[in-house]
């Protein structure tokens, strides 16, 4: 009833702003943002404005949290607290690729596959794709460390190669879905170009299913490559990465429980206030909460 | 009237919205069913008539609403005051409910033997070879063919029309005194929505079982129901036999009854009903039709309480006009 | 269904499943060809005797053309031979056989009990009314779901074994009941990441079933509660449950690298890790077309349950 306001014509630009935010989902959708925002931008701004270096040895090994290193210090003197927002580039920015680059080849080979005709071609790959989605992620990742060696680098490589079936499988099913609708048919009548018709009417809405399940997979992938590190295939010492620094840290976890908490804790803020926002996301689409 | 079925007066059913938000879905019914009475209610979406029915059934609290004022009477009992043991006694057994087939119908995991066999027994220990005639006894009277293969199958292999049927059968196994149809046919084929209404009044026939049968289809009601309420906004507008349909005394019935598709010369126009019923909560003062309404005066939208005016032994209408209108 | 037509069904799905597992076997041959370097060198190190790195390459079939190579590995796979290890020359299919089990029984105990909690909260909490139950559940399970599973882990540890010594830091009995004392940690760690994820769709479910309504016509015919529960409630709602499960199986035997890792528990997972730093090939193959074999199955297996749950889950 009061919401009737934000859809008359002359809506302040305010009032839309509010009504966005009241429907259902806006909460968590807004918070999860400003989180990873948040955590995103310090980590880039941080090592740079710090008083600290990440790799510099600014005092007593293994020192407990205080006021001038809330996080403590690592067994080699180095702070923490440096370490673990310098870790942002790594840890986020390695997944983010490693999620935008298989979303896109993956969503075009699977809009290639819903579009195309030859019987052969469509079967053959998506038996391809079935094979290569039947491994868990971590597993297959894991494997071709063996094969193609460890590093940040070669991480990105190996879930670009392993994740564009996930993201094909979706498109292509969406695709095929979306071809069938009445509406393309009625392009067909009106006598759109092929072309056009892709591009306006399949592959955005393919796009919006395939940039969902992105969101949830940067989650996932966050915590693969930090999985990664921790088993020592992806990051190396001494560059700093919260999955390696876990696993630097668990030979202290007796005595210095700060070396293996922050970085998790960054993890989970990373992962938890990107849930958030999915979630707020799906409360949308259901329309309730 | 001291022989009524059902006695339905002044009934306000509020829904709670939120914690501290209330709405009125149904504003004033009143209206009375008689054994072996087949009422039509009629209404548009939004009128109440689905609550009214969900408040005849007791299954109002699923969806947060409750009758806020008014009385509700079957059989002598007071629905709005019964416990849960009475509730037992009467659902299935007294009362039976024919949902919408549009939406669903039997549960999805479930056998249709099982279900029916859910319908007969109805919580009572019976032997499993009087539960299984009975079974194949109603399907025989809801006119499906192969009862014993039916018995096994699952709802998805079913027809929209046979589902709907087996709601019936199971609506009737208990041999109630009153059955409440929520819109039984919409969304079916029109043969088969007339083979239901056939079946429907056959049952009202050979079980003397009164029958509440909600639909916004103004012609089917008209045909095979005796008498029509007609409801607005919340509100029973008019109560009148179908035979009587062309002397409504009321405008919104006059409205429905002109604008029907079948009087349309050909290349006429549509006669339609000007406006949109008032959206739940923001009801207007006075007469809730007044805005749509052709004959509507100042007085009508006035804060005056909307009477029940008798004109006939069986005919009751609320238009506060209805005397300068059609005439005493 | 018809008999028929569900056998007919039944059996594409089968066959589609093989085919998938052939495309598995494909994928985790092919991966040693991927590698950018020579892959016998890379095992035995850059400074190596010449004729030890022709003497694995052959071993390891990389002189052969690749097609016949495959093949050679395929039929070897049908035979039960999947290779040897090239660190200790024990034959793969033992290695699988001595570390398996133990992987397997905390999977699969972990399931259970994780399938036990969750019905009763999953579907206490999809039938409440009170928003604010939802809420916090949901609240909560996102956040264990988001956290890694190797961070619980380690604060479990933290908690339990060093701040209580509840459980060993490592070490590992193969016996019952003396294992109990090293695996109640992992397999309890396990539990509530699954139990998380379970109760969440299983909640979800049934806020839909809910909605339907077949379930109010339940209500008014005055079905008992115990049968209300089940045929009317969890029924109708387990389906997407058992589908995500069977998924959630393969995501799991990924999770358990780590897990093992982590506990030093003696099971597959460890194995495989430490075959990959190895670089021991036959052996990561090996893993590797086990669990894609395994995923793939359990994937067929869900679907069935689900089918058998929920006639209206296609097949």
């Amino acid at each position: 009833m009061s919401n009737n306001k934000a859809f008359a014509a002359d809506a302040s630009r305010k009032e839309r702003i509010k009504e966005w935010v009241s429907r259902p989902g806006g909460f968590g959708i807004i918070t999860g943002s400003l989180m990873f925002a948040a955590i995103t931008l310090v980590g880039f701004i941080y090592p740079l404005v710090g008083p600290y270096a990440a790799d510099e040895f600014v005092g007593e090994s293994l020192e407990g949290p205080s006021l001038s290193h809330p996080m403590g210090l690592d067994q080699l003197g180095r702070d923490v607290m440096t370490r673990v927002f310098s870790a942002v580039p790594a840890d986020i920015g390695i997944a983010f690729l490693g999620v935008t680059i298989p979303l896109t080849i993956g969503t075009v080979v699977g809009i290639l596959l819903g579009i195309s005709k030859n019987k052969y071609v469509v079967s053959t790959v998506s038996s391809l794709i079935d094979g290569i989605n039947a491994f868990p992620l971590l597993i297959i990742a894991i494997a071709m460390v063996t094969f193609l060696g460890p590093g940040l680098f070669n991480v990105v490589i190996i879930l670009t190669l392993m994740s564009w079936a996930r993201y094909a499988r979706i498109a292509r099913t969406k695709a095929v879905v979306v071809l069938q609708q009445n509406y393309i048919e009625a392009t067909k009548l009106m006598g759109y170009s092929k072309r056009r018709v892709i591009s306006k009417h399949v592959a955005p809405n393919v796009s919006s299913e395939s940039l969902a399940y992105a969101l949830s997979d940067f989650i996932l992938v966050i915590i693969i490559v930090s999985g990664l590190s921790f088993l020592g295939f992806a990051a190396r010492p001494p560059m700093p990465e919260w999955g390696s620094m876990i696993a630097d840290g668990r030979t202290f976890l007796g005595q210095a429980w700060w070396l293996t908490v922050f970085p998790g804790l960054a993890i989970c803020w990373s992962a938890i206030s990107l849930s958030f926002i999915v979630e707020g996301l799906s409360r949308r689409d259901r329309g309730n909460s | 009237m001291s022989n009524a079925l059902v006695q339905i007066d002044s009934l306000c059913i509020d829904v709670k919205v939120t914690r501290t938000r209330r709405l009125t879905i149904v504003n004033s019914a009143t209206f009375d069913v008689h054994p072996g009475q087949l009422l039509g209610l009629i209404g548009e979406s939004g009128s109440g008539k689905t609550m009214l029915c969900r408040s005849l059934v007791g299954t109002l609290h699923r969806r947060g609403a409750y009758i806020n004022s008014g009385s509700l009477t079957f059989n002598g009992i007071d629905l709005i005051k019964a416990t849960p043991k009475e509730w037992r006694d009467i659902r299935g057994k007294e009362i039976g409910y024919i949902p919408q087939s549009a939406l669903a119908g039997p549960n999805p995991v479930m056998t249709i033997g099982a279900q029916m066999a859910e319908a007969i027994q109805l919580g009572e220990k019976m032997d499993k070879s009087v539960v299984r005639k009975r079974a194949i006894e109603l399907l025989e009277i809801v006119q499906i063919r192969r009862p014993e293969i039916v018995l096994k199958q699952y709802p998805y292999e079913l027809s929209g029309g046979m589902k709907q049927r087996v709601m019936i059968a199971c609506a009737i196994a208990r041999e109630p005194k009153l059955i409440v149809a929520d819109e039984p046919t919409t969304g079916l084929d029109v043969t088969v929505q007339a083979e239901i209404m056939q079946l429907l009044k056959q049952i009202r026939k050979d079980l003397n079982t009164a029958i509440i049968l909600v639909s916004h289809d103004l012609p089917l009601i008209n045909e095979v129901c005796d008498d029509i309420v007609i409801m607005h906004a919340g509100s029973t507008v008019e109560k009148i036999p179908s035979a009587k349909i062309q002397d409504t005394r009321h405008p919104y019935t006059e409205a429905l009854y002109r604008s029907r598709i079948d009087l349309v010369e050909p290349r006429g126009k549509l006669v339609t009903i000007n406006g949109q019923p008032p959206t739940v909560g923001d009801w207007p003062t006075g007469c809730r039709f007044a805005g749509r309404c052709d004959y509507a005066k100042p007085g009508c939208s006035a804060d005056v309480e909307i009477p029940s005016i008798k004109i006939g032994p069986n005919h009751l209408t609320s238009c506060i006009r209805q005397a300068e209108i059609w005439g005493k | 269904m018809n008999r028929n037509v569900f056998l007919r069904k039944l059996g594409g799905r089968l066959l589609r499943t093989i085919s998938i597992s052939f495309w598995v076997m494909v994928i985790s041959y092919s991966l040693m060809r991927l590698s950018p370097g020579d892959p016998a060198e890379a095992r035995l190190g850059a400074g190596a005797d010449p004729e030890a790195i022709i003497k694995l390459r052959e071993t390891l079939g990389l002189n052969e053309n690749a097609f016949v190579a495959f093949v050679d590995y395929f039929t070897g796979v049908l035979r039960g031979d999947l290779g040897v290890s090239l660190a200790n020359d024990v034959e793969v299919l033992e290695i699988i056989k001595r570390t398996f089990p133990l992987t397997l029984t905390y999977i699969v105990l972990s399931v259970f009990f994780a399938f036990i909690i969750s019905i009763p909260i999953g579907t206490i909490i999809g039938w409440s009314n009170k928003a604010s139950a939802v809420y916090v559940f949901r609240g909560i399970t996102s956040i264990i779901i988001a956290t890694p599973n190797f961070f619980i882990a380690m604060v479990g540890i933290l908690l339990f074994s060093v701040k209580y010594n509840w459980a060993p830091l490592f070490g590992y009995v193969s016996d019952f009941p003396g294992n109990l004392k090293y695996l109640w940690l992992p397999i309890t760690v396990n539990t509530l990441i699954l139990v998380s994820i379970i109760s969440r769709v299983l909640q979800s479910s049934v806020v839909d079933t809910r909605a339907e309504e077949f379930v109010e016509t339940g209500i008014i015919r005055g079905v008992s509660r115990p049968r209300f529960f089940w045929f009317y409630i969890l029924k109708p709602s387990l389906a997407p449950t058992v589908v995500l499960l069977s998924y959630m199986m393969g995501t799991m035997l990924g999770a358990t690298v780590i897990l093992e890792t982590i506990f030093s528990l003696p099971g597959i997972g460890r194995e495989l890790v430490g075959a990959v730093l190895a670089n021991d090939y036959p052996v990561v193959q090996g893993i590797l077309l086990l669990f894609g074999v395994i995923t793939v199955f359990l994937s067929f297996i869900g679907d069935l349950l689900a089918y058998a749950l929920d006639r209206r889950v296609k097949l």
